[in-house]
């Protein structure tokens, strides 16, 4: 089936390896995606400098210029203030204009928070907005056989009330559904028990919510122990213990890898069990690999916003822009914007967006 | 064409020079499958590169000439002529290649070989048409089309010495034979052009597009200098031959409805390649407002078929986009020493790692 043609501005000045990297990506994305037209927001010199000497078909990829960038360690709202053109914040802006439907960015990712927030409307019925991030378990999921879960947020909101985290677990069921193709998500609260009375008031408040909630499957609270073990296709915690989890995950994924290289150093009978190993050692480390996941969809707006790790190579932007454009031709705000409706009562209480925690991914 | 004009034509006062595989025609013959398919197929069967038909009608005049030059076999010729009948196009000269001939004398280098082939057709026809007739021409990166124009461009207008063609010939590995030919009219030409009195103020070639077949980085070419401008899509080229004066904004739009109505072209992917010449310093800006023009004038046609309000929106909101266009690719001397590797067949080695380098 044809994929319809969908626009995504990318933020060429943010991450680590921009705009080098961040162009690349995009190049590789206009050489073989025919249905994603892109705009590099950013310096059009560099830019051009960039694509002149890489592959790339014109005809999919235009250039906004922006005079501006955040550098990946200033504050937001400071740099914000600085900094009105930076690229992020026009980027945001051709999104809300509808000259692209989603935004793909690897910068600073409290300053591109801010920028969306300040540019875009939260979905009616959504009070914070979540970042949610991808991470491997052992049980595949949906049509896709998927073996991701979904967890949120990771970040954007330090402090989630019931409410939040009900509406957290709205917006994860929605992406598990379009994304994953995942009819019937199963839903959980990540808390210390999994007894229903167990941990801080909001999760126990929250989870009265969930057992309401049309459209998923709630299967009450899960503990950091059933992570892994994907239990659930969508986790749902505020902000700061989502920002521990992810990265206690990661960092078990690089000890791993680091134990593996130091075995193999070690004894030449430990180097070559291990070579014997290599090939599920790589369907490992492909599965564990972020690059692959294409960046952490950020939930709760009225437009797209997918947040690349600041680390970003041109394979994990392409992996980005593909994951961005999935969700604009699938319409993911308007989807969760329905469900939000059939789940939070009529005369909503007014949105608000927190600073949110400044995060790598 | 009236039959006096046929009997004893005006002179061409501008020459089209094209090539036909991966220039005109889309063709792959990267693998033999591919050269046998291509080979067999009917006229009807063959594709065109988007929008070459529409621009070659459109560069067709009383006073022009269309002339092709191409690798395809001899044996192809009345396949490729209703081909371009079926186009719709009219040209002046059609130049194929003898491979058979090259196969039966054992000549397999010949069979690979641009610069042995090329050079001698092109310098060839040009005496026939005069040296101060400006000439544009169309080719494409899969062979050596960006070094063999550049060179002939340079040999017309004198600026290549008879060392520098040995030294090239020497490279390009070219049969005693070839290389005979080709001192010939190399000779030819020197004298034709001595009796002129030179070329003051003529350059006899205006323009080489390279059709990018193959999405080479446009840089690889930057050392042909700014004459020689890489197009990714017809569309393209027929905006700089309006910067140039070569077509009028009616013969633009004819371009890109073709590629909009038969090749799935859009106002994204047209837009985009205008945005894309004025990144690279090709000064086109100024063509958006004649295009402009054009669309608004009351022609019924075109206000049925455009939307033009929306077309002018995407194209100066692509300009406007940039902030300050970007300076102009600077001329340059091109030193056919340092580009040598660019001669030899695609398939050679030391072209191969020359590519790589890049």
């Amino acid at each position: 089936m044809a994929h319809p043609p969908v626009t995504i501005a990318v933020d060429a000045m943010g991450g680590d390896f921009a705009p080098d990297e961040i162009v690349k990506g995009v190049a590789e994305i206009s050489l073989g995606q025919t249905h994603i037209n892109t705009i590099l927001v950013g310096d059009q010199a560099r830019i051009t400098a960039v694509l002149s000497h890489v592959k790339h078909n014109p005809e999919r990829l235009s250039v906004h210029h922006a005079p501006q960038a955040v550098p990946m360690g200033a504050k937001p709202g400071e740099a914000l203030k600085e900094f009105p053109e930076a690229s992020i914040v026009i980027a945001a802006q051709l999104v809300r204009d509808g000259t692209a439907k989603a935004l793909v960015s690897a910068g600073n990712t409290g300053a591109s928070v801010l920028a969306c927030a300040r540019t875009w409307r939260l979905i009616p019925g959504v009070k914070r907005a979540a970042l949610a991030a991808v991470y491997p378990t052992q049980t595949q999921r949906g049509s896709k056989e998927d073996p991701f879960s979904l967890l949120l947020d990771v970040g954007a909101t330090v402090d989630a009330s019931a409410q939040d985290l009900a509406a957290f677990a709205v917006m994860g069921a929605s992406y598990a559904r379009v994304i994953s193709r995942n009819e019937i998500p199963k839903v959980a609260l990540l808390s210390n028990g999994s007894e229903e009375k167990k941990g801080p008031a909001r999760v126990v408040e929250a989870h009265e919510l969930l057992r309401k909630v049309p459209g998923i499957e709630f299967v009450g609270n899960i503990e950091g122990v059933d992570l892994p073990k994907g239990v659930a296709d969508v986790v749902v915690c505020d902000g700061f213990v989502g920002n521990v989890v992810l990265k206690m995950l990661e960092g078990i994924s690089e000890t791993a890898m680091s134990l593996a290289r130091y075995a193999a150093k070690e004894k030449l009978l430990w180097r070559a069990g291990l070579a014997m190993l290599s090939s599920g050692f790589q369907r490992i480390k492909t599965l564990t690999d972020w690059e692959e996941y294409g960046g952490a969809p950020f939930l709760g707006f009225d437009r797209l916003f997918i947040k690349a790790h600041g680390r970003s190579k041109s394979r994990a932007i392409q992996n980005a822009c593909k994951v961005a454009a999935k969700a604009a031709a699938a319409d993911l705000p308007a989807q969760i914007g329905k469900m939000v409706q059939e789940f939070v009562p009529a005369g909503a209480e007014e949105v608000e967006v927190t600073k949110p925690l400044r995060v790598k991914k | 064409m009236s039959l006096v004009d046929r009997i004893d034509p005006p002179p061409a006062r501008q020459l089209f020079r094209w090539d036909l595989d991966k220039t005109y025609l889309r063709t792959d013959f990267d693998t033999f499958r591919q050269l046998v398919k291509t080979a067999l197929e009917k006229a009807s069967e063959k594709v065109n590169v988007p929008g070459t038909a529409a621009l070659m009608r459109e560069l067709k005049r009383e006073e022009t000439r269309v002339l092709i030059v191409s690798g395809s076999p001899r044996q192809m010729r009345r396949v490729i002529e209703d081909k371009l009948r079926l186009d719709g196009v009219v040209w002046d000269e059609l130049v194929l290649k003898d491979n058979l001939g090259n196969v039966l004398r054992g000549r397999f280098r010949a069979m690979r070989n641009q610069v042995g082939y090329k050079l001698p057709v092109l310098l060839e026809s040009r005496l026939r048409y005069g040296l101060d007739v400006p000439e544009t021409l169309f080719g494409d990166d899969a062979e050596a089309d960006a070094f063999v124009y550049s060179l002939y461009a340079d040999i017309v207008a004198g600026r290549v010495s008879r060392e520098l063609l040995s030294e090239v010939m020497e490279a390009a590995r070219l049969y005693p034979d070839e290389r005979g030919r080709l001192l010939q009219f190399f000779d030819e030409l020197t004298q034709a052009r001595e009796k002129a009195g030179g070329l003051v103020g003529i350059e006899p070639v205006r323009r080489i597009f390279i059709h990018l077949d193959k999405l080479t980085p446009p840089t690889r070419f930057s050392a042909y200098g700014p004459r020689l401008v890489p197009i990714y899509n017809y569309f393209q080229s027929a905006l700089v031959l309006m910067a140039d004066g070569q077509l009028n904004s009616l013969s633009v739009i004819k371009v890109a409805l073709e590629m909009v109505q038969g090749y799935g072209y859009n106002l994204i992917s047209l837009s985009n390649s205008f945005q894309d010449l004025i990144r690279r310093g090709i000064p086109v800006s100024q063509v958006a407002g004649a295009l402009a023009e054009a669309l608004t004038t009351h022609n019924p046609v075109l206000a049925a078929l455009l939307p033009a309000p929306d077309i002018l929106a995407a194209f100066a909101g692509r300009v406007a986009s940039l902030g300050a266009p970007p300076p102009a690719p600077t001329p340059v001397d091109v030193d056919y020493r340092a580009l040598i590797d660019d001669a030899r067949p695609r398939t050679d080695k030391k072209r191969r790692l020359s590519a790589n380098e890049d």
